[in-house]
């Protein structure tokens, strides 16, 4: 396609016949980038400007423009906070876990569904595991509510039939992790399948062709063939997730905490909603988040950089 | 080609984006305008209007936003009837309620406030106050004498609602008192309980509630207590304060200090904490919602229900019934503490308030107009329009007091809008009362006049603290979560005494500070 595209215009234009020119031959192209370069510019960029009030004293009524200015305040106020490590770390903490025992699991689950070769299984099991999916986290914290709770909770009875001691799920603090990222796996891994399914949809058939004929069992042909095929595509979403580092799910961890397990399960997102909107406290709420992006900034370039250290493409 | 299917995918993704981005933006652009179009087209219609009021010839326009608790805007069969009877042409923004504060603040940072504005709670009030005081809002109590109706407002509610001294806002009343116990009297009848007159009695209902199986089914599967993860709306404020605990702020040595500085508070948590050591109430109650706790007493394991209002009695009555169709329940509130007192804690009155912007309200004369709105809105006629519908269609009039009409959905869709908005309570605007059917009912709404008679305030409902608006709610966080922490056998009175500590030296002090300056005032 490309290469056909070239030929032409290389033929036929002549050195430097402007930029004019050459946007309106591809006019219908810019055209189509139009709607989206709209939505960042209005949606994204236009929003931004709003930060300054992290550096205001802001009060709706006199604005933006008419707030006092007070620097750096709120960023102390922040950094001076006793919990600010604490919520840090819990954030960073619930991150990790969600690099280390989320992220895999749609690869897995995209490989195991791969391997079903009847294709009304394969379809079945596609969408049984999507469905999770779309529920609100209202709904899987309610599920689980039920299933974990001391006063008759399937759990809870199974563990007491089989003559063990009940455990208190919702309010431990050493569970709070745990359950948080089986609810996370629960309700997200079926989805992730989707991208690497498409992924493992585009490989040459005829590499496996091969790899049977020199004697490869099904484990070979994954490791050698399938999961390389897909390994940009892994990085790629490994950055974006990266990305997101801060955002763990505000809804879902604010409905799974408690008093008794705020010391681990604080995050900034549940900080920012109590110290900052509750009290309409819009310029520290605002510090904060800037604070969050500027994390996940610096996070997804250093993760862009180590990604193309060992020859792989990055994201930009 | 495997990226560029990728970036295909990217491509159809992001414009799927930006289609619903701007749905939602149309479809939000078109909520608000709606209801000006509508005023615009009304201007046809005056005329008719004005031939049944000859005295003022053009009906008066007020554009009015509250907040809206059902799922979709009324349609117009109130509102039409309500124009003419006020002579006005009104023009309602309803916004969900849900999401009420966020349209409330940026309508207020943007300087769109209509002429008339609800804000959502007495929380949103005070977060108001700060602008209030710096003159954004009309104040109207020099007007307040000129309408004879609106001056029938309590004196004491009015002044909950005062800021610096001065009123700005007309409140939608509500009882001053009306938390209890909601029990199962069917199971006390049958253990031969009877209701509880004090604090130790309601601990023996518990426990019978939980040990002596009182639903007979001959399993230990029932519970005293159904509580939830909430304080103050929860059970352990109610308790408290038959407990003898002050209202948020008590004095002592003439001083103001918070709840938990009074040892009525530690007996609270430690009679709390008895009752979960004993299993008599459900032991994740620091984690559970509203809901799971409602299910709990509504599905039949739990025998004690503390919510936030006893006349929950109604709805917690209509679904137990589902399950356990012979349960009875009844209400009860008096219950005295160790001391023998009873106390029960107030809320200042009113539910809501409605602000008058200075930006959308130009003069007095205007002012004016809209507050002789209200005043007519205080009519025993105009409020019973709002509060109960048309008179046939949505209620009846049985020994007068109102009975609703038994199609609900229609009520819901039609009124329910409405009568959240009256002014006042039926005492000052003369509506009818409410016909009660249920005995646990009845029973309840003689309590909440008893309630009144013990009742306690916060005495810093009217007070400033810079600080409290500052961090008050991030503050009291700590001394939550270590209520818990001592209910929950995590920390013990040096623990509890180590969060107070905290508490000071992160504003606590300051505060009490502030509320003592402003209290002497």
């Amino acid at each position: 396609m490309e290469d056909t595209a070239v030929q032409p215009e290389a033929a036929i234009a002549r050195p430097r016949s402007g930029l004019g020119k050459r946007v309106w031959r591809n006019k219908w192209i810019y055209l189509m980038i139009l709607p989206g370069l709209i939505y960042f510019i209005i949606f994204k960029y236009v929003p931004m400007f709003g930060l300054v009030i992290a550096f205001e004293d802001y009060k709706p009524f006199k604005g933006v423009f008419g707030s006092d200015w007070v620097g750096l305040d709120h960023f102390r106020r922040l950094f001076t906070q006793p919990d600010f490590w604490n919520i840090l770390a819990n954030t960073l903490i619930l991150f990790g876990m969600n690099l280390v025992f989320y992220f895999p699991v749609p690869i897995l689950l995209a490989l195991m569904l791969n391997e079903v070769r009847v294709s009304f299984f394969k379809r079945f099991f596609q969408t049984l595991v999507y469905l999770p999916h779309f529920m609100s986290w209202v709904i899987i914290v309610s599920i689980s509510y039920v299933m974990l709770t001391m006063d008759g909770g399937v759990i809870n009875e199974l563990l007491e039939s089989l003559g063990m001691a009940k455990i208190n799920f919702l309010l431990s603090p050493e569970w709070f992790r745990p359950t948080y990222i089986i609810q996370v796996i629960w309700r997200e891994a079926g989805w992730g399948t989707i991208i690497y399914l498409a992924a493992i949809a585009s490989v040459d058939p005829q590499l496996y062709e091969a790899a049977r004929m020199d004697g490869a069992g099904r484990f070979r042909q994954i490791w050698h063939i399938t999961l390389p095929a897909i390994r940009s595509v892994i990085i790629v979403l490994l950055i974006l997730k990266i990305g997101d580092v801060l955002e763990l799910g505000f809804e879902h961890v604010y409905l799974l905490l408690n008093s008794m397990n705020r010391d681990v399960a604080e995050i900034i997102d549940t900080y920012v909603y109590t110290a900052g909107l509750r009290q309409m406290q819009f310029s520290y709420s605002s510090a904060v988040g800037l604070f969050k992006s500027v994390i996940g900034l610096i996070l997804v370039m250093a993760a862009n950089k180590l990604s193309k250290k060992f020859g792989e493409e990055g994201i930009y | 080609m495997k990226k560029s299917s990728f970036s295909a995918a990217l491509c159809t993704v992001m414009s799927a984006a930006v289609l619903l981005a701007a749905c939602s933006g149309g479809g939000n652009k078109e909520a608000s305008e709606t209801p000006s179009a509508d005023s615009g087209a009304s201007a046809s219609s005056s005329p008719a209007a004005a031939s049944e009021t000859p005295k003022d010839a053009k009906p008066t326009e007020i554009t009015i936003m509250l907040p809206l608790n059902t799922s979709e805007a009324p349609p117009d069969t109130i509102k039409n009837e309500l124009e003419k009877l006020t002579n006005t042409k009104l023009n309602y923004q309803f916004f969900p309620a849900d999401t009420y504060e966020e349209k409330l603040n940026t309508a207020f940072a943007t300087g769109s406030l209509p002429q008339v504005t609800y804000l959502k709670n007495s929380t949103t009030f005070l977060q108001m106050r700060s602008a209030i005081k710096d003159g954004q809002f009309w104040e109207i109590g020099p007007y307040m004498s000129e309408f004879p109706n609106l001056s029938k407002l309590k004196p004491d509610i009015l002044d909950n609602t005062k800021v610096d001294g001065k009123l700005y806002s007309l409140y939608i009343g509500r009882p001053l008192a009306r938390q209890g116990m909601i029990y199962r009297k069917d199971w006390a009848d049958k253990l031969g309980i009877q209701p509880p007159k004090n604090v130790d009695e309601l601990f023996a209902m518990a426990k019978a509630f939980t040990e002596q199986d009182p639903d007979g089914n001959g399993q230990k599967d029932t519970i005293g207590f159904a509580d939830r993860n909430e304080l103050v709306y929860g059970a352990f404020k109610t308790v408290s304060a038959w407990f003898g605990t002050p209202n948020y702020w008590g004095e002592q040595e003439g001083q103001l200090k918070p709840e938990f500085m009074f040892q009525n508070y530690i007996d609270t948590m430690d009679y709390f904490k008895k009752l979960r050591d004993g299993g008599y109430i459900n032991q994740d109650f620091a984690a559970t919602s509203k809901t799971d706790a409602v299910n709990l007493f509504t599905s039949g394991k739990a025998g004690i229900y503390v919510g936030g209002s006893m006349q929950d009695i109604d709805s917690l009555n209509k679904d137990l019934v589902k399950n356990v169709p012979d349960a009875v329940l009844d209400a009860e509130s008096m219950i005295a503490g160790p001391d023998g007192k009873v106390q029960q804690w107030e809320i200042p009155g009113y539910n809501n308030v409605v602000l008058f912007p200075k930006s959308a309200i130009k003069d007095e004369a205007e002012l004016k107009s809209i507050l002789a709105f209200f005043d007519k809105m205080m009519t025993p006629e105009v409020a019973n329009l709002m509060y109960w519908g048309i008179e046939g269609t949505h209620y009846t009039v049985v020994n007068g007091q109102a009975k609703v009409s038994d199609n609900k959905e229609l009520v819901e869709r039609e009124v329910k809008p409405f009568k959240d908005s009256v002014i006042g309570e039926a005492e000052t605007n003369g509506m009818f009362q409410p016909l009660n059917e249920l005995p646990g009912r009845i029973h309840v709404e003689q309590l909440i006049i008893e309630n009144e008679k013990a009742g306690v305030k916060d005495p810093t409902a009217a007070l400033d603290s810079a600080t409290y608006a500052e961090k008050g709610v991030e503050l009291q966080q700590l001394i939550t979560d270590a209520t818990y922490k001592y209910i929950y056998g995590q920390l013990d009175k040096a623990g509890f005494q180590k969060a107070i500590d905290n508490w000071r030296k992160q504003g606590g002090d300051k505060m009490i500070e502030e509320f003592n300056a402003s209290y002497k005032k």
